[in-house]
């Protein structure tokens, strides 16, 4: 008895879910019907849903859009040890080229400089480059790359574009040895271009000359310029030597004392101009 | 060929002095690798065969530097007697303490030099100056080291036995002059 009345109980209950079921989807089915074939107007309930869902929205587009970017940094760490490897060989071979570019441009004004003097000057002169350079701290020369075979002589006068930079001491078939005008055995006789003052300018090992054999009475000032004299044919007449740059008057002795700074830097002697002339008695 | 080869070795080095190691002519910093070579020759070499190495690359020296020929001749030899004499007299027969004593003799060596050429040709070199020359001094100190296990590396090999230029090492056995 009690059986049966609980098994018309539980068929009661699944009717009424049954029933309640396909009401609601009936329900839903008609409104969705008179959402799609009404008047399509955004209703107020439309408003409603749409505040209701847009921060969900927000947030979860927020959430997706963190997702999508740490997945692209990830992405992106895969890939970056590559292209930091790409990039710094990149930027080494920009470095190469732009310090091949600075030694191009610095070598062009230099070939340039010595393109000038040898056009302006009438004599003919010999391109010469440095190959060796005298270790020792006592004495003061270079090698060059020219010799006998290519004209040059004992004695030849040696220069740049800015101005003398010494002579041939001694030459073999192809190279030669120039004593720089700074080594201490060096003694050239020189004018001040202006006062047409006469001396002679002697080498100090270090990159200034002193200026010797001129009198106290003599007007020589910081910032004149010396040139070479020209006496005896060792030297063209006129070639720069330098600029002074200390003038001492002592009380003592007959000269003055003078400092001059060469207008060569031969710190950064590369290529030379060897001006053939006639064999001059060097010894 | 060990003299060969040493000359040969001598003449490189003196190679790389002029150009390696002197970017510019004024430039001060330059170490006299050749005269490690010296030193290395008359602590290890025999009198007559150190002469014989000396002789070219003293030469090629005067050559390539200065204006006095036979001033490097000069100053190698003196080195070179100097640091043989020194080895002779030393109470102790080998060791590290050896290597600095080349790096002296050349500050005595040229310091002679120096005092003999002012006295008779005082226009034709340049004055004593103590940073550059200190300088110089240091770098043959600092050199030596290198040079010396690299030129005792070549003196293994052509001789084919262990060489006894084993400065670096402590050698056993009673390191003092027995007479």
């Amino acid at each position: 008895m009690k059986k049966n009345s609980r098994r018309q109980g539980k068929g009661s209950i699944k009717t009424f879910r049954f029933v309640l079921f396909i009401g609601t989807v009936a329900t839903f089915a008609v409104i969705l019907l008179i959402i799609i074939l009404g008047d399509q107007q955004f209703g107020p309930v439309h408003k409603v849903i749409l505040e209701g869902a847009g921060p969900l929205q927000k947030a979860v587009a927020q959430i997706s859009g963190s997702v999508h970017s740490v997945k692209r940094k990830y992405i992106d760490l895969l890939t970056i040890r590559e292209e930091k490897e790409r990039l710094w060989k990149e930027l080494q071979e920009c470095r190469t080229t732009a310090y091949a570019n600075r030694g191009a441009v610095a070598l062009n004004a230099r070939l340039r400089k010595l393109l000038d003097f040898k056009e302006s000057s009438n004599q003919p002169t010999i391109t010469a480059q440095i190959i060796g350079k005298d270790p020792s701290l006592w004495f003061r020369s270079v090698i060059i790359d020219r010799g006998g075979s290519d004209g040059v002589d004992k004695g030849m006068p040696v220069v740049t574009g800015e101005g003398i930079v010494g002579q041939v001491y001694a030459s073999s078939s192809d190279y030669s040895k120039v004593l720089l005008a700074i080594a201490p055995s060096s003694a050239i006789d020189v004018l001040l271009q202006d006062s047409r003052i006469r001396g002679i300018l002697k080498g100090t090992g270090k990159n200034m000359y002193l200026l010797e054999y001129i009198l106290k009475t003599a007007e020589v000032f910081v910032g004149d310029r010396v040139v070479t004299a020209g006496y005896g044919g060792m030297f063209p007449t006129g070639l720069p030597v330098g600029i002074v740059s200390k003038v001492t008057r002592n009380r003592r002795g007959m000269f003055l004392e003078i400092e001059v700074v060469p207008a060569v830097d031969f710190r950064t002697l590369e290529n030379l101009l060897v001006i053939e002339r006639e064999k001059k008695m060097f010894d | 060929m060990l003299t060969l080869s040493f000359i040969a070795v001598g003449l490189l080095l003196v190679v790389i002095q002029t150009t390696f190691f002197m970017p510019s002519p004024l430039w001060i910093a330059s170490p006299d690798l050749y005269y490690i070579l010296v030193g290395y020759l008359a602590y290890n070499f025999t009198f007559l065969r150190g002469i014989v190495v000396l002789l070219p690359i003293s030469m090629v020296l005067d050559i390539y530097s200065g204006t006095i020929i036979g001033i490097y001749p000069t100053l190698c030899y003196l080195g070179y007697f100097l640091l043989k004499f020194m080895v002779a007299k030393m109470p102790i027969r080998k060791s590290l303490y050896q290597l600095p004593l080349v790096a002296l003799s050349y500050l005595v060596v040229n310091w002679v030099l120096l005092l003999i050429l002012d006295f008779f040709q005082p226009q034709v070199i340049a004055g004593w100056e103590w940073f550059p020359i200190l300088l110089r001094v240091f770098l043959i100190y600092l050199f030596s080291f290198p040079l010396f296990r690299f030129f005792t590396f070549i003196d293994k090999r052509l001789r084919g036995k262990t060489s006894s230029a084993r400065l670096t090492r402590s050698l056993p056995g009673n390191q003092f002059r027995q007479d």
